[in-house]
């Protein structure tokens, strides 16, 4: 029997309430969550699936869509080494990244990587560099 | 290429000089000089190739190691740091927007900071922190003939 960890520190959420905030209950799910959430599922058809808005963290207003993390878990992913895992978190969301997505935190696992470690660092601290410049991608 | 490590690193001081002169970024710079370089300014793939082959270790960051800008690039300068790794090539790519550009083009990924080992991508901040967290990051130093500190550490506890 696998019990979800009592504190994860990739998400402060359960999965559950976040594919509930994806399902447009409001708050923590905005317009670009969505987004990433629904091309992530149909590119990889993870088994799980985390999705943070660090926006407000670097700096974001209310209601920023720029900076997020995603934990992927997925079948896709086995055999693959770390970097071709990202790029195809990052060619799921390619119009994203050329877009308003600033930056993306990926951690990307095979199911049985989650089984036997289900938890993911948390963000580093953001060092201000998005107040101090242009904001683009 | 055998790396020094003790040298000391250099973010392009030399580079760093020639804006400080000029006021302009080093790519507007070098085409003044006569453009002997031919195609494109400090984006282009001429231009991204040289520099990810100046070092065994280079890393395309936002602020320098010493002032990092970012939390991403600070977790890579912070990681090259526990192991050892001080002597290394870092561009600030706030400084230069075509090679900030330039850089992603170069190694289709779309986010800095970026680390080249040997000068080959191996990924950003996460891949980064993972290859340190499941060893692969000591072993691809030691290809590199870097030693990293983290054995010398593990060594040190072995005498306790």
């Amino acid at each position: 029997q696998i019990h979800p960890p009592s504190s994860c520190s990739f998400s402060p959420m359960r999965g559950p309430l976040l594919a509930a905030a994806g399902r447009a209950m409001g708050g923590t799910g905005g317009p670009l969550a969505r987004t990433i959430h629904a091309k992530l599922t149909a590119a990889l058809q993870p088994t799980h699936l985390e999705i943070r808005n660090d926006s407000p963290r670097h700096g974001g207003p209310p209601g920023a869509e720029t900076h997020f993390g995603v934990l992927v878990v997925s079948g896709r992913f086995a055999g693959l080494p770390l970097l071709q895992r990202h790029r195809l978190v990052h060619e799921a969301l390619q119009a994203e990244l050329a877009g308003p997505l600033h930056a993306l935190q990926v951690v990307a696992r095979t199911p049985q990587q989650w089984e036997s470690d289900p938890n993911a660092p948390p963000a580093p601290p953001c060092l201000g560099g998005s107040k101090r410049e242009k904001r683009r991608g | 290429m055998r790396a020094a490590v003790r040298t000391g690193w250099r973010i392009g001081a030399a580079a760093a000089a020639l804006r400080g002169r000029a006021g302009r970024p080093l790519s507007q710079a070098a085409g003044e000089g006569g453009g002997a370089e031919g195609s494109g300014g400090s984006g282009s793939r001429e231009a991204v190739e040289r520099l990810v082959r100046e070092h065994p270790v280079v890393v395309f960051m936002k602020g320098s190691p010493a002032q990092p800008l970012c939390g991403f690039s600070n977790a890579v300068v912070q990681i090259l740091r526990l192991h050892g790794v001080e002597d290394y090539r870092a561009h600030d790519v706030l400084q230069d927007p075509d090679l900030r550009q330039g850089i992603k083009n170069y190694s289709n990924w779309p986010t800095i900071p970026q680390v080249y080992l040997n000068g080959e991508f191996v990924g950003g901040c996460d891949i980064l922190l993972q290859m340190h967290q499941n060893g692969d990051l000591v072993e691809e130093l030691k290809k590199l003939g870097i030693r990293s500190a983290l054995l010398d550490a593990e060594k040190d506890e072995e005498k306790k």
